[in-house]
Parts: C-alpha cells; sequence; structure tokens
C-alpha cells in the first residue's frame, strides 16, 4: 500500500511540474497592466452632493459626485434599511476602512488605489495597492472552494464569455461595506463581475450585487477602469493599519 | 516557536492540513539522494554545484520556469543565526554562508540595537506588517511564484502580501519612494533571476530575535532552480550603516507538490489582537533606526 502511495505521489510530482507555466491564451482579450477608478462610488456609490464628512477636517470633505449604482437604488428590504441609517450615523468608525480591514470586492475595486492585472491561462491574479490586497481568480473552470468560508475578499472563479471576463464571487463575510456612507450587505453577497476592455486604455467594469438577507432583488454597479498611463506607473504600498499602529489610533484594531 | 507565532500559527492552522511539510520529505532516502541537504552550510555549495548541469523547464518565453508553490526555512523566522531549540523556538542552523562564522557582522552599535530591539520593541511580523525581502522567502507559510514576460510574482500566503519584480529593465523607484518590501528589479544571468531590492523603509526585520537592517540596505537576490523541486535561494545584503561588510545567506525553496493546492485568505490584521497586549506591556512600534550621531 505504501509503495502504491509512493508512487502516485511519484506521478503527481511529474503531472505537476507543467500545470502553472502557460501564460495568457493569447486568444483571449488582454486585461493586463495598472488599472484606477477614477471616481467617488469609494465615498458613496449613490449619486451624493458634497459635504463635510462629520470628524474630518474640512480638506477632508466627501467630494459631490454621480454614483456608480444603476438607476441610483439600492433596493433595500425595509430592516436593511434601517441597518443601513445606522450605519450612516456611525460610519466615522464603524466603517470596516477605519479599522484598515480588507474592503472586499466590489468595494476593492473603487478604492482610490491603482491596482494591477496579470493573467495566466488558468489564472488571473490581481494585486491591489490598498493594504497589499490579492486575489485570484481560478479560471480552470473549477468549482467554488468549500475551504474559503467567511473570507474578506470572496473566493473567486473567472470565464470569458465572449470578450469579457466574468467572476463569480462568494464566500464573503458579513464585515464588509460597499462605501463610507453604510451601504452594507450580509454574509449571504455573491458577486458577479465583469470586465470589458473597451479601449487601448480602459476597460468597462461592472457588478452585479446580489444578498436575499439584505436586498429584494439583485441590482448593479458599472464603472470605467482606466489606465494609469504615467511611464513610471507602479503598484506602491498603502499600509493603513502600519499607518494606524504608528499613531495608536482606531485603525490599529 | 514564540509565542507571537503561535497567534500566527492559529490563524494559519487552517491551511495545515493541505501543505505538504518539506522538512519531512527529507527523510525519504530516495530524495535524500536527488536533492541538496536541507542546512544552508551544506546546502549551499551542494546547489552551486548542481546548479552548473541542470537544465531547468522553460516558459514559453525561453525563461527558467519557477513557477508553482514553495516554502523556505521555516525555523529562520525565530532566528536566522544559529540558535537553540528552546520552550520558546524550535531551533535551527544559521542561513549565513558568508561570512563562514555563519554570524551578521554588525557595527558595535548596530549589534547593540539587536538586544533593544528584541527588549523594546514588537515584533513587526506580529503586528501582520509587511515582512520584507528577504525574510517574506522564509517565513513560515507558502509562497507562489507566477511569471510572465515582464515580470516575476512572488505572492506570499503569509498576511496576503506579494512581491512584483519586473523583469523589462525598468529603473528603480525614486529614492524618496520608500517600501516595506522594498523596490524589486530583476535580469536573468543565464539561468539565475537576479533581483536587485532597494527603497527600503528599514522598518521590517530579518527575524523575531531582533536581527534588522536599515533602510539603507541593499539586497541582490539569486535564484536558480538546481533540481525540479529544489531553488537555490541566495540573498547578498550591503547595508554600510548596520553591519561592517556585506553578507550572504542562502536555503533552499522546496517545491510544494500536493495537487490541487491553492493560497487561502489569511487576513492577519483582522482580528489580531497580540500587538495590544504587547503594547499594554510597554512595548512599542518599531518605527525604524539610524545609526547613532555618536555611537
Amino acid at each position: 500500500m505504501l509503495k502504491h502511495v509512493a508512487l502516485a505521489f511519484g506521478v503527481l510530482v511529474v503531472a505537476g511540474g507543467t500545470a502553472a507555466t502557460q501564460q495568457r491564451v493569447p486568444s483571449t482579450p488582454d486585461l493586463q497592466g495598472v488599472w484606477q477608478a477614477m471616481n467617488t462610488a469609494a465615498w458613496d456609490i449613490q449619486d451624493h452632493t458634497g459635504q463635510r464628512f462629520p470628524g474630518l477636517p474640512a480638506r477632508f470633505a466627501m467630494p459631490g459626485g454621480a454614483g456608480v449604482v444603476e438607476g441610483n437604488e439600492i433596493p433595500y428590504q425595509q430592516s436593511a434599511r434601517e441597518k443601513k441609517a445606522e450605519n450612516f450615523r456611525n460610519r466615522l468608525t464603524a466603517d470596516p476602512e477605519a479599522s484598515c480591514y480588507l474592503p472586499g470586492v466590489p468595494r476593492i475595486t473603487y478604492m482610490p488605489f491603482p491596482f494591477q492585472i496579470v493573467q495566466f491561462s488558468d489564472r488571473i491574479v490581481i494585486l491591489y495597492e490598498y493594504l497589499h490586497a490579492t486575489r485570484e481568480i481560478y479560471m480552470d473552470g473549477s468549482p467554488h472552494s468549500e475551504l474559503a468560508l467567511d473570507s474578506w475578499m470572496g473566493d473567486s472563479r473567472g470565464r470569458w464569455e465572449g470578450n469579457t471576463l466574468v467572476v463569480d464571487v462568494t464566500s464573503f463575510n458579513d464585515r464588509t461595506w460597499f462605501d463610507r456612507v453604510g451601504n452594507f450587505h450580509s454574509d449571504q453577497l455573491h458577486v458577479v463581475e465583469r470586465y470589458t476592455r473597451v479601449g487601448a486604455d480602459q476597460i468597462m467594469y461592472e457588478a452585479t450585487i446580489e444578498d436575499p438577507n439584505v436586498f429584494t432583488r439583485p441590482w448593479k454597479m458599472r464603472m470605467p477602469l482606466y489606465r494609469r498611463t504615467e511611464p513610471n506607473a507602479q503598484i506602491l504600498e498603502f499600509e493603513c493599519y502600519a499607518y494606524a499602529r504608528d499613531t495608536g489610533e482606531a485603525g490599529s484594531r | 516557536m514564540s509565542a507571537r507565532l503561535v497567534v500566527l500559527a492559529s490563524t494559519v492552522a487552517l491551511f495545515v492540513g493541505f501543505s505538504v511539510a518539506p522538512d519531512a520529505q527529507e527523510d525519504r532516502p530516495a530524495r535524500a539522494q536527488a536533492s541538496c541537504p536541507q542546512e544552508p552550510a551544506k546546502f549551499h555549495p551542494c546547489a552551486l554545484e548542481k546548479a552548473k548541469t541542470f537544465t531547468p523547464p522553460r516558459t514559453p518565453d525561453g525563461k527558467p520556469d519557477f513557477q508553482g508553490f514553495w516554502r523556505g526555512q521555516p525555523a529562520a523566522t525565530e532566528n536566522i543565526e544559529e540558535h537553540p531549540k528552546t520552550d520558546d523556538d524550535d531551533g535551527g542552523r544559521t542561513l549565513i554562508v558568508d561570512p563562514a562564522d555563519g554570524r551578521i557582522p554588525y557595527q558595535p552599535w548596530a549589534l547593540q540595537q539587536v538586544r533593544d530591539n528584541r527588549a523594546h520593541y514588537v515584533e513587526p511580523n506580529a503586528a501582520c506588517f509587511p515582512s520584507g525581502v528577504p525574510r517574506s522567502m522564509y517565513v513560515p507559510t507558502q509562497i507562489e511564484i507566477r511569471q510572465n514576460a515582464s515580470a516575476v510574482m512572488i505572492l506570499f500566503e503569509r498576511a496576503h502580501t506579494y512581491r512584483i519584480i519586473p523583469t523589462e529593465g525598468r529603473a528603480h523607484a525614486d529614492s524618496r519612494i520608500t517600501l516595506w518590501q522594498g523596490d524589486s528589479r530583476g535580469r536573468w544571468e543565464g539561468n539565475t533571476l537576479v533581483v536587485d531590492v532597494t527603497n527600503q523603509n528599514g522598518r521590517a526585520w530579518l527575524d523575531q530575535a531582533g536581527h534588522f537592517y536599515t533602510e539603507a540596505a541593499h539586497m541582490v537576490e539569486r535564484l536558480t532552480l538546481v533540481d525540479p523541486n529544489t531553488i537555490h535561494y541566495q540573498v547578498t545584503i550591503d547595508d554600510p550603516t548596520a553591519f561592517t561588510k556585506p553578507w550572504t545567506m542562502a536555503f533552499p525553496l522546496r517545491r510544494n507538490r500536493q495537487p490541487g493546492f491553492a493560497l487561502l485568505e489569511e487576513a492577519c490584521h483582522e482580528g489580531e489582537r497580540s500587538t495590544d497586549r504587547l503594547l499594554r506591556l510597554g512595548f512599542k512600534i518599531y518605527p525604524g533606526v539610524t545609526k547613532p550621531a555618536n555611537p
């Protein structure tokens, strides 16, 4: 029996050697590069007016902006609407961003920091400057992992639909928000992202949000992502909790 | 293993079932013959010899193919110098192959700083800060290497950190930009990936024992496949502020051959509580140090 196990192990070694070596399949769209959203969704994903943010100096007031939610309507269930209002009142400290926690999906996409997409045949990797967050999007047809329950950034499985990268994201915890004004979800969140290259330096990004515990129906965000075309553009580090630790502020918890 | 590492271990316990322990495999007679010994002082010359004849697999663009999952030298995160097994530590041999005594050639002030680090500061990894280079390469979690024509990406399960190593010849970031992980630029020398690392913020340590470098540090790493499942990893650290001369560590990265293996999310900071306890005990957040004016 032991010999059989050893033999099986040996075979797998051989099989494993070449599995990861393929780069982007040339026939698939090239989404690679450094990208960034250019909007105010990090503050509020719905239409919003400019205003002071309670507790912050005037120069950190919230800029006004057009929302990214289709129809500008988030279809909360009644109890969830009350929870959102409570989140809004407590937003200065209750927002998980205030604790420098991983922001989840899709919020990580429109945080005001660049991210880099790297493509391989079996995997697409996204490396984010904000909190050195990473996502590995499995492109090998594999099902969602049972090991990723209760995660901050979810479990991502992707496929190509024509020229669009479609990413199905599940296994979230209930601790992230969508923005700084308290829009939220439960651990039943299911996100379907769509990345479509629409120009040399532009990706159209869509995220369909589904959560039967919080919303009455699925709803959608949509925004362009722009390439950082500066010749010296590169992903640096935004180490939120390290900054918080340096001054002992709330974000260190 | 220190209390800090136990805290870390509890957060990664989920993964233990999936990881192949490379050290355990060293007991297999077949492997012992096929690869170089684990102990750095023996591994280093053996691997350099093997590198002369081993032909590595290639990526589609013809570069040595390092892709896959790997694991470094976990006990080194306790102390990269030789250290005994104690109630706190698993113990291990030194990673330092030059100088021959296996000790970091500190200047006198810096040797005192190592003691001060241990006595007064929170070990940066306990607070989930990025491990820096080279420590990222031997923290006790899994490493994934991915390559394309313009870069080598290294992803670490430890606190979901990563390195992007451009290999297409771009210049280093401006020296005013400093980074926990440093700024890496790679190039190919035969079958070896040579990585030049600068722009350190000087806040990462080398281990739990307080070994450190400053923001003046300049690292040159060399990664070479010496058999299908072993990378010879070598890094030379030059830091005229802290050391009397450049020094070099070397150790194997062993391939994790578990089928279907995947990195999981180690959300380290989220829920991390040991740092608060250490701060209450009087330890401080390490701000990085500069050489005293009159050492």
